[in-house]
C-alpha cells in the first residue's frame, strides 16, 4: 500500500499536471474495482453467455450439442403471437405498475417527510411489504381476492354493497388491474424509501427562499423540491420499471397467467420457455428481443429527463 | 417542508397517511391475526379479524418442524454481511462515478443496468456452474458474494444520484479551509450522503433477506438454509399450504427487518444540508 | 499531498473489500467433501409437506441410517413450488440429490433429457409385482422406467352430509358410484338460492379435464405411425361439455370456483354454499383438520361415463443418473417402499399406495373409515392416459389448452372453438 502511495509523489515531481490526472485516474479505477470485480464475475460471463445461446438451438438435456443457428430463432419469434401478445401485456403491467408505485410513493414520502405526529411508527409501517417474505405475499393477496371468503367481498359484503363483489383474479376484465395493485402495493416502499432519502437532500433554504417570495405550496414543489430529487427520480424509476418488467413470482402464484392468459407476462413467458419446457436458445432470444426494445424504451426516457433537467 | 399548513391542511395530510397505512399494512395485521387461529378458523366464510379461539399452537408447530430458529440465523448472518459488503464497496464506486467522469464509468453503469434487464431465469444456471467452480456453492459466502453483486446496481446508481446532489462547492470549500480529502470525505461527504447509505443498506438486508431462489438451489445442507426456504416448506401442492405455522414463520420472518429499518430510519433525515450550504 | 491521500484511501477501501470477501468465504468453508472411505451417502429429496407425511418420512430415513450404517441418508425438505426449477438447475449444475421425489407427468421430460436413471433392472420383479403394470406405464418413457410411482391421487367426491340427507339423497357404496348423469341431477336437486349443488375449482383446468376425459374414453392424444396429433372429438368434448351444462344450464355448479384450487373451494363448502366438491381424495385430510364442530362430510366414489377411468398421475421417487450410487439408492427405495412403510407413506397424505398390498393394510389398519374404503376401491380405474406420453404436453398445456379452457368454462368461446383451439395447439407445439 506505501508503494501505491509513495510513487505518484515521485511522478508529481515530474509533471504536475500530467501526473496528477494519471494519479486521478488510478484512484478512480481503485475506487471502482471493489465493485466491478464481483460483477464481472459474477454477471459478464453469464451475460454473455446468455446473449449467445439466442443464437443457437440450445435445449436442456444431459450432454446435449448446441449449434448455431443465427437468426433462426428471431425468424420464429417474428410470427410468434402468444408472445407478442404477451409482450403488450408486459408493458401495460411494467407501466401501470411504475406509474402508480411512483404516484403513491412520491405522495408517502412527501407526507413522512412533515413533521408528523407517529412519524417514526409510520415510516416502519410503510416499509410492510418490503419486509414480508415473498412466499407469504402471493398467500396473503390470495386470501384478499378470493372470491367466497376474501377480505375485499367481506369488506363490500360489510359496508353492505354486495353489488360490488367480485371474482377478482378470475374474471377476464378484474384480473390484470388487481395483479397490478398487488405490484405496486409490494414495490411501494423501495420506492418510497429511496424518494424520502432524496428529499433529505433538498436545501431547506431554498424553500424559506420561496416561500418567503410567497410562491404557493405547489410552486415551491414543482420548482423547487422536484428539480432537487430529480436525479433521484429518474434511476428509481428507470430501475423499478425494469425490476417491474422482470418480475413474474408475484403474478405467477396469483393467476399463473391466467384467466385465459390475461395476465401472461412476458418474463413468464420465457421462463416457461426456459425452466419448463427446456427451450433454452429460444428463451435467450426473447430475452435478447426484450432487452433490445427496453433499452430503447429507457433512452427514450433518460434522454427526455435529462434534457428537461439541463 | 412546506412551511407551517393549515389546520384543515394538516388534517387532510392525517387522512392521506392513513390511507396510505392502511392499503401497505393490512397485510401484516391480517398475518398476525392468521398466525393465532387455529386451523379450523382459517376456512370460514366469513372471516374475523380477531381470532375466536387464539392459539399458539402455530408458531410451535413452526419451530418444532422446521429449524426456524437456525434459519433465521443463518438468514441474519448472511443478511448482515451483504448489507455491509454492498455499502463498502458501492460507496467509493459510487463517488467515483459521480465526481469523475471516465468511459471505463459509463460502461460499468451501463453494464450494470443491462445485467438488470436480461430475464434473471436465463442467468441462474451459468451463475450456478461459476460458485461450483470455486467451491463456493453450498456455502453462506456464495450466497453473501450473489446477494452483494445483485444489490450493486440499485446501490450504484442510488449513491451516485445522492453524491451527484451534494454541491461541489461543499467539498472545494472544505479543502481550501485546509481539509484533506480524506477529512473532506468524512466530514461532509459522508454525512450528507448518510440517507442514501440508510437506503442501500436496507435494501441490500431486506433483499438478502427475503431472497429464494439461489438459497435454494445453492444450499444443499439442510442446517445450512435460510429462512425464507425454510418457510416455503410449509407450501404444498397447488399453491395450498400449512395456513397457520406459514402466518406464525413469515410474522416472525417480517420482524428483524421492519426493527432493521426502525433503528435506521432516523438516519434518513439526518443528512440535512441545511447549515452547510452558506454562502 | 491531497491526492496521495485521496489515492491511499481509494486503495486502502480495495483491499478492505477484497479481504472482507476473502476472509468471509473463508470462514464458510465448507465445500463438497466426497468422502471415498467410509458409509455411502445418499441425499434424497423429498416434496412431503403435511404434518403427519412429514413426520413418516423422517421417521422412516431415521430407522434406515439406525438399520443400515454403511448406507447412510440424508433427508432433504424440497417444496411443490419451486421443485421444478430447482431440479432443472441442479440437474444443469450436475449437482442433484440421488433419489428425488415429484410426479409422474413432471418426470417424463427429465427422464427424456436423460437426467433420470432406468430403475426396471435395478429392483427386484417381487417389488415390481406389487405395482400395476397400468401404473408402472406412468413412469415409463421410450422403454424406460425412470421413476417409482407410489402414491396416487384419484379424483373423487366430497359432499356434505347434512345438505344430502335433506335433498333425499342418499350415499352410495364405495364400489358402486354415480354416473355422470346422477351426479348432474343430485347436483341440480342441491341447488337452490345461495347454494350450488358442486364446486368445480377449476384453476388448473388442463390436467383435471384430461384426467377425467378417459371416462368416456377421450385421450385427446393420437400417435399415428410416431407422429402424435391432438384431437378432439365427441369423446373428449362430453366432460368439458357436462361441466359447462352444470355452470351455464342447469347452473348448479358455481362459476365463482373457476379460479380456485381444491382447498380454495373449502370456506364455500364448509359454510354451506357448495353442497358437493368433486376432488381429489386428498382433501380428506382437510375435512379431518378443518371442518367445523357438527359437519358430516362423505366421500363418494368417482364419478362414472362409460367407464370411471381416470388417468393417474402418481408421485413418484426416482434415481438421478448422475448419482454415484444407483445401487445402494434402489436398495433404500425397495425398503422405503415396502408395504407398511408405504402404508404409512400414503396414510400421512390421505393418498392411495400403489402398491397392493400397501392398499390392504391401509384398508386394515383404517377399518375403511374417513372415505379409505372409497380411496383404496378407486385405485383399480387409475391407468395411463396418452397425454402423459405427448412431447411436448407441457408446452400444449400452459400456451394453448389452459386458456382455451379457461375462456370456455368463463363461457367466452363456444364447444366447438374450444376444439379448435386444442387441436391447432397441437399443430404448433406438436410439430
Amino acid at each position: 500500500m506505501t508503494t501505491v502511495a509513495d510513487r505518484p509523489d515521485v511522478a508529481r515531481a515530474d509533471g504536475p499536471r500530467r501526473a496528477r490526472s494519471r494519479s486521478d485516474r488510478l484512484g478512480i479505477y481503485l475506487l471502482l474495482l471493489p465493485s466491478l470485480l464481483p460483477i464481472v464475475v459474477l454477471s459478464v460471463f453469464p451475460l454473455v453467455r446468455g446473449i449467445y445461446l439466442g443464437f443457437t438451438d440450445a435445449r436442456a438435456g444431459r450432454n446435449v450439442e448446441i449449434s448455431f443457428t443465427g437468426l433462426a430463432n428471431y425468424r420464429e419469434l417474428l410470427g410468434d403471437e402468444l408472445f407478442w401478445n404477451s409482450f403488450k401485456i408486459g408493458l401495460l403491467w411494467a407501466v401501470g405498475v411504475t406509474v402508480l408505485q411512483f404516484v403513491l410513493a412520491l405522495g408517502l414520502a412527501l407526507l413522512l417527510n412533515q413533521q408528523l405526529r407517529f412519524r417514526g411508527l409510520a415510516r416502519v409501517l410503510a416499509v410492510v411489504p418490503w419486509a414480508m417474505p415473498p412466499v407469504v405475499v402471493g398467500i396473503l393477496w390470495k386470501l384478499v381476492y378470493h372470491p367466497d371468503a376474501g377480505l375485499l367481498n367481506e369488506f363490500f359484503h360489510r359496508v353492505g354493497a354486495d353489488g360490488l363483489r367480485t371474482n377478482w383474479l378470475g374474471d377476464f376484465s378484474t384480473a390484470l388491474p388487481a395483479v397490478i395493485l398487488v405490484g405496486v402495493w409490494a414495490g411501494m416502499p423501495q420506492t418510497t424509501v429511496v424518494l424520502l432519502a432524496g428529499l433529505q437532500g433538498v436545501p431547506r433554504e431554498l424553500h424559506e427562499a420561496a416561500a418567503v417570495d410567497g410562491a404557493s405550496t405547489w410552486h415551491r414543489f414543482r420548482n423547487v423540491t422536484l428539480p432537487a430529487i430529480a436525479p433521484v427520480v429518474v434511476a428509481i424509476t428507470s430501475l423499478d420499471f425494469i425490476w417491474n418488467f422482470n418480475s413474474f413470482g408475484l403474478v405467477y402464484v396469483l393467476t399463473a397467467g391466467g384467466p385465459g392468459g390475461k395476465t401472461m407476462l412476458p418474463m413468464l413467458f420465457a421462463y416457461e420457455e426456459a425452466f419448463r419446457y427446456g427451450n433454452y436458445g429460444y428463451a435467450a432470444a426473447l430475452g435478447n428481443v426484450m432487452v433490445v426494445i427496453i433499452v430503447a424504451l429507457l433512452a427514450v426516457y433518460l434522454r427526455r429527463r435529462l434534457r428537461e433537467a439541463n | 417542508m412546506f412551511g407551517k399548513p393549515s389546520r384543515t391542511g394538516r388534517t387532510l395530510q392525517y387522512v392521506a397517511l392513513t390511507g396510505y397505512l392502511i392499503f401497505l399494512g393490512f397485510p401484516l395485521v391480517w398475518l398476525l391475526s392468521t398466525a393465532f387461529k387455529p386451523p379450523r378458523e382459517l376456512v370460514k366464510l366469513h372471516p374475523t379479524l380477531i381470532p375466536s379461539n387464539p392459539t399458539v399452537q402455530n408458531f410451535v408447530q413452526a419451530f418444532t418442524e422446521q429449524q426456524l430458529g437456525r434459519a433465521a440465523l443463518n438468514s441474519l448472518q448472511v443478511s448482515l454481511a451483504s448489507a455491509v459488503l454492498t455499502v463498502l464497496v458501492a460507496l467509493p464506486a459510487s463517488y467515483a462515478l459521480a465526481r469523475f467522469r471516465t468511459k471505463l464509468g459509463t460502461v460499468a453503469l451501463g453494464w450494470v443496468l443491462l445485467s438488470q434487464l436480461f430475464p434473471f431465469v436465463l442467468l441462474i444456471i451459468p451463475i450456478f456452474l461459476i460458485l461450483r467452480q470455486v467451491g463456493l456453492a453450498n456455502t453462506h459466502a456464495g450466497l453473501v458474494l450473489i446477494y452483494v453483486v445483485w444489490a450493486l446496481p440499485f446501490a450504484l446508481w442510488m449513491l451516485q444520484g445522492f453524491v451527484r446532489n451534494i454541491p461541489r462547492e461543499l467539498e472545494e470549500a472544505a479543502s481550501v479551509d485546509g481539509a484533506s480529502r480524506l477529512q473532506v470525505l468524512r466530514r461532509v461527504v459522508f454525512p450528507l450522503l448518510a440517507p442514501g447509505i440508510v437506503a442501500t443498506a436496507l435494501f441490500s438486508f431486506i433483499s438478502a433477506w427475503n431472497e429464494f431462489f439461489f438459497a435454494l438451489v445453492l444450499v444443499k445442507t439442510p442446517e445450512l438454509a435460510t429462512l425464507p426456504v425454510a418457510l416455503a416448506r410449509f407450501v404444498g401442492i397447488e399453491g395450498t399450504a400449512r395456513l397457520g405455522p406459514l402466518a406464525a414463520g413469515s410474522l416472525l420472518a417480517t420482524l428483524p427487518s421492519l426493527i432493521f429499518f426502525a433503528v435506521m430510519q432516523r438516519r434518513l433525515s439526518s443528512g440535512s444540508l441545511a447549515g452547510a450550504v452558506k454562502g | 499531498m491531497l491526492r496521495s491521500r485521496f489515492r491511499r484511501l481509494a486503495a486502502a477501501a480495495a483491499v478492505a473489500v477484497v479481504g472482507l470477501g476473502a476472509l468471509t468465504a473463508c470462514g464458510d468453508g465448507g465445500g463438497e467433501d466426497e468422502n471415498s472411505s467410509g458409509p455411502v451417502k445418499l441425499r434424497f429429496l423429498s416434496l412431503a409437506w403435511q404434518k403427519e407425511s412429514l413426520q413418516a418420512n423422517k421417521d422412516l430415513v431415521a430407522k434406515w441410517n439406525a438399520e443400515h450404517p454403511d448406507i447412510q441418508v440424508e433427508y432433504v425438505q424440497g417444496d411443490w413450488n419451486s421443485i421444478h426449477d430447482q431440479l432443472v438447475t441442479s440437474f444443469e449444475g450436475g449437482d442433484v440429490a440421488d433419489v428425488v421425489h415429484y410426479e409422474a407427468s413432471a418426470i417424463g421430460e427429465f427422464s427424456k433429457q436423460g437426467y433420470l436413471a432406468d430403475v426396471s433392472k435395478l429392483l427386484s420383479d417381487d417389488f415390481k409385482g406389487q405395482i400395476d403394470p397400468g401404473v408402472w406405464d406412468t413412469a415409463t418413457f421410450d422403454g424406460k422406467v425412470t421413476g417409482v410411482p407410489f402414491l396416487l391421487e384419484s379424483q373423487v367426491v366430497i359432499a356434505n352430509k347434512k345438505l344430502l340427507d335433506a335433498a333425499g339423497i342418499a350415499v352410495p357404496p364405495a364400489d358402486g358410484g354415480w354416473t355422470w348423469d346422477e351426479f348432474q341431477a343430485n347436483a341440480q336437486k342441491l341447488t337452490k338460492p345461495g347454494q350450488y349443488g358442486a364446486a368445480w375449482a377449476l384453476k388448473s383446468p388442463t390436467n383435471r379435464v384430461l384426467n377425467l376425459a378417459l371416462n368416456y374414453d377421450g385421450k385427446f392424444f393420437y400417435g399415428d405411425g410416431g407422429k402424435t396429433e391432438v384431437k378432439v372429438g365427441d369423446a373428449e368434448k362430453e366432460v368439458p361439455k357436462r361441466i359447462h351444462d352444470m355452470l351455464y344450464t342447469s347452473r348448479s355448479a358455481s362459476p365463482e370456483a373457476l379460479g380456485m384450487s381444491g382447498a380454495d373451494t373449502l370456506p364455500g363448502f364448509f359454510g354451506g354454499k357448495y353442497a358437493m366438491l368433486p376432488g381429489s381424495v386428498s382433501l380428506r385430510q382437510q375435512m379431518v383438520e378443518q371442518a367445523p364442530a357438527g359437519f358430516e362430510w362423505v366421500t363418494l366414489p368417482p364419478i362414472k361415463g362409460l367407464s370411471a377411468k381416470q388417468a393417474a398421475n402418481p408421485q413418484t421417487l426416482s434415481i438421478a443418473e448422475d448419482s454415484k450410487h444407483k445401487k445402494q439408492a434402489a436398495q433404500f427405495l425397495e425398503w422405503f417402499l415396502n408395504p407398511t412403510n408405504m402404508a404409512a407413506l400414503a396414510k400421512g397424505d390421505w393418498l392411495v399406495p400403489t402398491g397392493k398390498q400397501a392398499n390392504q393394510e391401509l384398508v386394515k389398519l383404517t377399518n375403511g373409515k374417513q372415505g379409505w374404503d372409497v380411496a383404496a376401491d378407486s385405485a383399480a380405474d387409475l391407468t395411463v392416459a396418452p397425454f402423459q406420453k405427448a412431447d411436448g404436453y407441457p408446452e400444449w398445456k400452459t400456451k394453448y389448452a389452459t386458456p382455451a379452457l379457461q375462456q370456455y368454462f368463463a363461457n367466452k368461446i363456444t364447444l366447438d372453438q374450444l376444439g379448435t383451439q386444442l387441436v391447432d395447439g397441437g399443430k404448433q407445439v406438436l410439430r
